[in-house]
């Protein structure tokens, strides 16, 4: 009875009951079943930790271009301190020229004072001779 | 001296200023790329914006109508040029009262002319332009391919100077004159200024270098290049500095081109500098939005132990060197012009005047200005002149007002140095419109001041100058003319005024303060004149009196800044105040001589044994009549010829005849003549005419007396028989045939003559 109900596609199980698909297949199908929602949770398991990896990349990647562009505007700063320090130097120098000028002609006036106080002495002392 | 310089915190103006102009000597407008024109009041601090310039309008350039001539009201006209080849007229209120299209391209300069009459623009487009006051164009004088960075008037608005490239050219306005043009960098000029007080020119451009130059294009001073080119020139209005702007850079210099001071403040380039009219402050435009204000301070006078310096606006210190006492001068206002000489410090604020002695600090005389304005002070041994915008009046040490010298055509705010002259008694000055007179004022006691005849000279005068000692007969004037030839004059004296040349190729020459000498740079030499009156007196000993000096020490162009006793101070190109000491024994000399000590004269010559101090005193004792003092110095110096005159001279009885002989001493024929003729002895003057074989002059003097026509022609017949020569002179070819020679007739005659010469007491 069982085999002709079988070829109608009805079929007992080992406790009696009536399936309308063959035992084992329904066996298997339940087991593929438990089989997919593993995997499906294993998945988005995975999905999470990736999306949290992702995540932490990202902000990395952020903080590595700040860090980048602060480097960047460092050297520059570097570099425009230096041009600023040589900017500085040349007003110094130019500064220096005009007092190191100004010293030269306050030197040579001293000299002509000098010269002239010789002149006045050797006078004095030429005239004190003579007396 | 220095610029003091000041800056507000944050920048006003948000865009480059290229603009900058003073309205009165508290008020600037400035006006830049972010199309606001600000007034800026220097006393309150304060910053006003006048107006909003159209946003489609970029100044360039910026100039007040010039107020010395803009009598009339509401004149106050700014001129602003812009970069869309417009240039527009506005008020003080900032109304627009004319907008001028005049140019293709932008315009890089616009300037009023000084007498106000008229306007020019200088634009990228190569052309210079010449507008009329309302605007209707006058002129086109320029046409080429090249931008005119920068134009100015000349001195009396009859030339323009502008830039073409790395040339320079003066063009005058009268047709068919001759252009001035030369190469004047080696790079493009950007900047060219034209001071009409010294007609001195300075320029500078992409080559970092200034330069500056007569108006013959002739170079007197070049810098040494800069780190950025010069972007901003100006001259102080009385022409004894000028202030430089580059790329933050500040430069003060002197009018002969060296630097007095250098300041670095942050800028940017300054593009334009303007000075005040009082002549002590300037305001730069900058290219990063400030405006730059800066004053001058540590101007600094000495005079014998006395040094004063400016240390503020409103204070000044005083130090007496010999003692090291100071002492600290405050004013209430700031301090415009200050003089210190002949034992007086004289300080000029805005609005007063305040004199100080040298022995009394304490206590000043104050007084108050007349208008406000002054544009020079000079100081003399008994009073000093100070010239202000539209008068001129001599002070007394007491501060009283003694007079107010006056000519036609007057225009006090361009006098300067040169061009008056103040001694204790006399008052000269070049004539403003006709360069080749010499106006002399007589300053009399009581505010009297009546004019002497003016001087006139065949070439343009450059220079005048007077004597400072001495009393006021013996006032001398000495005249620099465009040659740099010097001549010096008497300013009183009963006959006819006498110029006589006394040196060439002078540079620059000063008198003494105390004495009449005379120190002069003269082609590559010092020359001091010990005592410049000997031309008149003995013209031939004029080389023996002069000290020559070679000056090659103090390099080209050197300038004389002060004769004070026996220093000459002398400033070098390059800046340096260089002492040159001459003997002191002249100064002595001067001292005896002029209180007729003619022993103790004698005595100093006999100890020092110098040629140039007894020609000296041969000189002065000649000039004082003084034979025996001349007989000896005049033997000390080799001139026998002249001691035996003397002696000639000693003998004769006559006291005008023997004045007469004198005045022959010193080759001065023309005098003796004339005071032998005044005293009624023509037989005299006569033969003096022959004996000197001046026969034309004897035979004239014979006819127009009526007498000895026939002595002349005798001794005329005789000198050709010597001489185996032919007559030739026509009058005596005439007379020759009229009057019959009678040798002993006329031998008796002369007998006679002489002995009625000495028969008279």
């Amino acid at each position: 009875m069982a085999e002709s109900l079988a070829k109608h596609g009805i079929y007992f199980d080992e406790l009696n009951k009536i399936r309308v698909v063959e035992t084992e297949v329904s066996q298997q199908t339940n087991e593929l079943k438990e089989e997919c929602k593993d995997f499906v949770e294993k998945i988005s398991e995975f999905q999470k930790i990736a999306d949290g990896f992702i995540l932490m990349v990202d902000t990395l990647g952020k903080e590595v271009e700040k860090e980048k562009m602060k480097a960047i505007g460092a050297r520059n700063l570097l570099k425009s301190v230096s041009k600023q320090r040589e900017a500085e130097q040349q007003q110094l120098q130019a500064l220096i020229f005009e007092k190191t000028t100004e010293l030269e002609r306050l030197g040579v006036q001293l000299q002509s004072l000098h010269k002239t106080e010789m002149e006045q002495q050797e006078l004095i002392e030429q005239l004190v001779l003579h007396r | 001296m220095r610029f003091k310089t000041s800056m507000s915190k944050e920048p006003k103006h948000t865009e480059l200023v290229g603009c900058v102009g003073w309205c009165n000597t508290e008020e600037v407008y400035t006006c830049g790329d972010d199309h606001i024109l600000f007034k800026w009041n220097l006393v309150t601090n304060e910053t006003l914006k006048v107006t909003d310039l159209p946003s489609d309008l970029y100044p360039t350039d910026l100039h007040w109508f010039p107020r010395a001539h803009g009598k009339k009201q509401g004149l106050d006209l700014l001129l602003i040029t812009a970069a869309d080849g417009k240039y527009h007229l506005i008020n003080k209120n900032g109304r627009f009262e004319k907008t001028v299209e005049a140019h293709k391209g932008a315009i890089l300069s616009g300037r009023w002319s000084y007498d106000g009459a008229g306007l020019l623009t200088a634009g990228e487009d190569g052309q210079v332009k010449i507008w009329s006051r309302s605007g209707m164009l006058r002129s086109t004088i320029l046409q080429s391919d090249t931008p005119v960075y920068s134009a100015t008037w000349g001195p009396d608005s009859n030339q323009v100077l502008h830039t073409l490239g790395k040339m320079l050219v003066i063009k005058p306005l009268t047709p068919n004159s001759k252009v001035n043009k030369w190469k004047a960098h080696d790079g493009i000029i950007l900047k060219v200024a034209w001071n009409p007080s010294n007609n001195l020119i300075v320029s500078g451009g992409e080559d970092c270098r200034y330069k500056v130059w007569d108006t013959y294009g002739r170079q007197l001073y070049g810098s040494h290049p800069h780190d950025y080119p010069i972007t901003a020139l100006a001259w102080s209005p009385m022409g004894d500095l000028f202030a430089m702007g580059s790329y933050n850079t500040l430069r003060l210099c002197d009018k002969t081109g060296w630097s007095y001071s250098l300041e670095k403040p942050n800028t940017g380039s300054v593009f334009n500098i303007a000075w005040s009219s009082d002549g002590t402050q300037v305001a730069g435009a900058c290219g990063n939005g400030h405006i730059i204000f800066a004053h001058i301070i540590e101007r600094r006078l000495e005079w014998n132990d006395y040094e004063a310096i400016v240390t503020g606006r409103k204070s000044i210190s005083v130090r007496n060197v010999s003692n090291e006492a100071r002492e600290k001068l405050e004013f209430p206002d700031r301090v415009i012009k200050l003089a210190l000489q002949y034992g007086h410090l004289v300080v000029v604020t805005p609005t007063q005047c305040h004199i100080y002695s040298t022995s009394n600090w304490n206590t000043p005389v104050i007084f108050e200005l007349r208008e406000g304005s002054v544009c020079m002070l000079q100081l003399a041994a008994r009073h000093f002149l100070l010239v202000e915008k539209t008068t001129a009046g001599l002070y007394s040490y007491e501060g009283r007002l003694l007079c107010s010298p006056r000519w036609q055509a007057m225009q006090p705010d361009t006098l300067n140095e040169s061009s008056v002259s103040i001694s204790p008694d006399t008052i000269a000055v070049r004539d403003q419109v006709d360069d080749k007179v010499v106006l002399l004022f007589e300053v009399g006691t009581a505010r009297s001041l009546s004019d002497l005849p003016p001087l006139n000279h065949s070439l343009g005068v450059i220079d005048v100058a007077l004597s400072q000692a001495g009393t006021a007969a013996e006032r001398q004037l000495t005249v620099l003319d465009r040659n740099r030839d010097l001549y010096l004059s008497t300013v009183r004296g009963s006959s006819s005024r006498k110029l006589r040349k006394l040196g060439s190729m002078i540079q620059s020459l000063c008198w003494n303060s105390d004495t009449n000498m005379l120190a002069a740079v003269q082609d590559m030499n010092l020359t001091v004149w010990y005592y410049p009156n000997v031309l008149y007196v003995d013209k031939r000993l004029l080389k023996k009196t002069l000290l020559i000096k070679d000056a090659s020490e103090y390099g080209k162009n050197p300038m004389i800044v002060s004769f004070v006793g026996n220093h000459i101070g002398i400033r070098r190109v390059d800046g340096s105040l260089v002492n040159s000491a001459i003997s002191p024994f002249q100064a002595v000399l001067h001292g005896y001589t002029a209180s007729n000590h003619w022993d103790d004269a004698l005595r100093l010559c006999r100890i020092v044994k110098d040629t140039a101090l007894w020609a000296c005193l041969a000189a002065m004792a000649t000039h004082a009549k003084n034979l025996a003092t001349a007989e000896e110095a005049y033997a000390a110096i080799d001139e026998n010829d002249k001691v035996e005159y003397i002696q000639y001279i000693k003998k004769v009885p006559m006291r005008h005849a023997q004045a007469a002989e004198m005045a022959l001493l010193g080759g001065n024929i023309q005098d003796a003549e004339s005071m032998l003729l005044q005293n009624g002895r023509i037989f005299h003057a006569i033969m003096t005419h022959i004996q000197l074989h001046n026969w034309q002059r004897a035979l004239e003097l014979a006819v127009k007396h009526k007498t000895h026509v026939d002595t002349v022609l005798l001794f005329r017949k005789k000198y050709l028989e010597t001489f185996e020569k032919v007559e030739t002179n026509e009058k005596f070819l005439q007379f020759k045939n009229e009057v019959i020679l009678d040798e002993e007739k006329i031998n008796a005659k002369i007998q006679n003559e002489y002995e009625k010469e000495n028969a008279v007491p």
